[in-house]
């Protein structure tokens, strides 16, 4: 008999804790007095790094998607949503603060919200009158839900739906400090194994994990995982077990705590691509694309045959969480969840595979990085409505402040979403950016910025040795592959665009004065 | 019973040898990450990590020192007790050496071969076991050893009081 661990008891004792007071007890019992269970539920589902150039949902050549269409057919589809960042803590910030990058300066590699701004979240403006329960597996995300910890009423650690768990603290241990401690275990003390050249700053923690590694079934390779589990830094998974713990939590506490605020952020199709046997080679030709050769930026430099393998297993794994995801709507359906309840599906950025580039989180920030899906299904909703005008993920907030019935603070840079109260606004520019080398106490001068205005997008890219202010220009609705820089051809509009995103970018740097 | 353990002189030079070696590792990590940290983290949350990876370095060298204080308890006196100092640092230089070894040479060439992550620190742990046998046979092995924890003893004066005063740090984060 496997004895229990110490992580093991903690996480029981959590359970039984939410279980306690999600069956109806003290804390809803004494809050049901304020809460007004006309509002709806809302539960949002992020996707982390689910391109939408790869969902069949938007056109996409292989049939990646079958269940999110079936699911569009009773939802608002947005075509040209994009994402604040090209990488998790970028992307997500601004989903869940409705602010620029630039403004909530969560731009470096797991890094943080500006913590004065830490109470302008999704969460905190929707109040206790909500019952506010987020998950995520991944770790950056989560660095920011703890953050936000005094306006969760359930935070449930990432590793909660997991199997094989690599590291032997997780933030969650330290309950008091959860904020920092992944920067004390996951990022210093434990080692990370999947990390190049990792320097545990724990001798005997980082020995104990190493042993463990060795010991272990490396890859967890099994009968249904051919290439491995589907694997973050710290635990391996199953997306059957994370949809169906998501399930059974939905079901176990929406009915006693309504109205329900659900943010459940899956680490599903983030690399790596361990799609289950049954989507393996489901795919077996390759798109038509155009080859692209090496950007000067790119990280890596990854032949197109090598990339198209990538591609092949990314759009498989896709597939893999769709069927997962399509199973749990079809659930939440048939119980009535859906009756009362707003579904919001997105990602916090999508994924490259071009330019010599794999993934995402370098300076390239081309559509297939930033283009992120985005569907929101209405309580009792039955028909499709689909939205091409240009949409940013810092829209989300104030969108479900509105569904809330809240008040939109003045200091929200999103806008309201088409088809609930947004209009369409051709003059609309965004401006997703990566500064992951920039600190985030000082002016942003390395970085790539993007803007996205009409059909065109521009990228500035700044503070690159060799590469110092270059810009790019594409027309996504001529040339959505991007193939064609007219920065040089289309001198109007390069100007025009370079002017604006200029000024952006001055306006942002005026309060990080240089030394 | 209080006499099959080493006197508090020789635990304390011992002590030492792990806090330091410890310590030393931590630190060296926690410089090696203070860039990126730099990006991410202000002066007040740099100092909350180290807080925590020292406290949690306390309890490291004390299980260390424990685990040798468990063996010198069930061993003849003879065999570790009666030259504590010098077995002890013996010891535990090895084993933390070993320890070194085995994720300094995993840092260098990842997990493809497991063979040769282990062969530098068996290797240690042989030249330990050697030294140990000969330790008082060798003259010149006896008075470095004794020179090296002397001298070490020297950093407790850092350590210790840093070592409480984070420890309180951490505690205090904690409850209050």
């Amino acid at each position: 008999m496997s004895r229990i661990s110490r992580r093991d008891f903690l996480k029981l004792y959590a359970a039984l804790v939410a279980s306690t007071a999600f069956s109806g007890a003290s804390r809803l019992v004494s809050s049901a007095d304020f809460r007004d269970v006309r509002k709806p539920n809302i539960l949002i589902f992020v996707f982390d790094a689910m391109s939408a150039r790869h969902l069949s949902l938007y056109g996409y050549a292989r049939n990646t998607t079958p269940n999110l269409q079936k699911f569009a057919e009773r939802a608002s589809v947005y075509h040209s949503h994009y994402s604040a960042g090209n990488f998790t803590t970028t992307g997500t910030a601004s989903m869940l603060t409705g602010l620029n990058p630039w403004t909530h300066r969560a731009f470096t590699y797991r890094g943080m919200i500006d913590r004065t701004l830490a109470d302008r979240n999704l969460f905190h403006l929707l109040g206790n009158e909500y019952t506010r329960v987020a998950f995520t597996q991944n770790l950056w995300a989560d660095i920011l839900l703890s953050q936000f910890e005094m306006d969760l009423d359930f935070h449930l650690p990432c590793d909660v739906y997991s199997q094989d768990k690599f590291s032997l603290f997780q933030p969650d241990d330290m309950l008091g400090d959860r904020a920092i401690a992944y920067y004390v275990f996951q990022d210093f003390l434990n080692l990370r194994t999947l990390e190049p050249h990792p320097f545990p700053g724990s001798l005997l923690l980082g020995s104990a994990e190493l042993s463990k590694a060795l010991t272990s079934n490396g890859d967890n390779i099994s009968v249904n995982y051919p290439r491995g589990l589907p694997t973050v830094y710290d635990f391996s998974y199953e997306n059957a077990a994370v949809f169906e713990g998501l399930g059974r939590l939905i079901h176990s506490s929406m009915f006693q705590s309504s109205p329900y605020l659900g943010y459940f952020h899956v680490w599903s199709p983030h690399g790596p691509y361990n799609a289950r046997k049954d989507f393996i080679g489901i795919f077996p030709d390759n798109p038509k694309l155009h080859g692209k050769s090496r950007h000067p930026l790119a990280a890596s430099n990854y032949s197109e045959t090598r990339l198209q393998d990538y591609r092949r297993e990314y759009d498989e794994f896709i597939a893999d969480v769709d069927a997962e995801f399509g199973r749990l709507i079809s659930d939440l359906e048939e119980t009535g969840v859906l009756e009362n309840s707003y579904v919001i599906v997105t990602s916090d950025h999508g994924e490259l595979f071009e330019r010599g580039e794999l993934g995402h989180a370098s300076a390239l920030m081309y559509a297939p990085v930033t283009h992120i899906p985005l569907l929101i299904s209405a309580p009792g909703q039955r028909a499709r409505s689909d939205f091409h005008s240009l949409t940013s993920n810092l829209d989300l907030l104030p969108t479900l402040l509105q569904i809330a019935g809240k008040e939109i603070p003045s200091w929200i840079e999103g806008r309201l979403l088409p088809g609930f109260g947004g209009a369409d606004d051709a003059s609309r520019s965004i401006f997703p950016m990566i500064a992951k080398d920039n600190a985030a106490f000082r002016p942003i001068e390395h970085a790539t910025f993007a803007m996205i205005k009409g059909a065109y997008e521009l990228f500035f890219f700044t503070g690159y040795p060799n590469h110092q202010d270059a810009f790019e220009l594409y027309n996504l609705q001529e040339d959505p592959d991007e193939l064609h820089d007219l920065f040089r051809k289309d001198i109007n509009t390069a100007s025009r665009m370079k002017d604006e995103l200029l000024e952006a970018v001055n306006t942002a740097n005026r309060d990080y004065p240089k030394k | 019973m209080l006499r099959r353990f080493p006197k508090s002189q020789a635990v304390l030079q011992v002590y030492a040898v792990i806090a330091v070696m410890l310590s030393g590792w931590t630190i060296t990590a926690f410089l090696w990450k203070l860039s990126t940290w730099l990006l991410t983290l202000n002066m007040g949350e740099i100092l909350t990590v180290f807080s925590y990876a020292m406290f949690i370095n306390l309890v490291e060298s004390l299980i260390v020192l424990l685990l040798l204080l468990i063996v010198c308890f069930l061993l003849p006196a003879h065999i570790l007790r009666d030259n504590f100092v010098v077995r002890g640092t013996i010891l535990s230089m090895g084993f933390i050496g070993s320890l070194m070894a085995f994720l300094g040479l995993y840092r260098q060439f990842g997990m493809e071969s497991s063979v040769r992550l282990l062969i530098a620190p068996l290797a240690l742990l042989l030249f330990t076991a050697i030294l140990l046998v000969f330790s008082s046979k060798l003259r010149f092995v006896h008075s470095a050893v004794l020179w090296i924890s002397d001298r070490l003893i020297v950093f407790l004066f850092i350590l210790m009081p840093l070592y409480i005063l984070l420890f309180t740090y951490v505690i205090f984060r904690n409850i209050v």
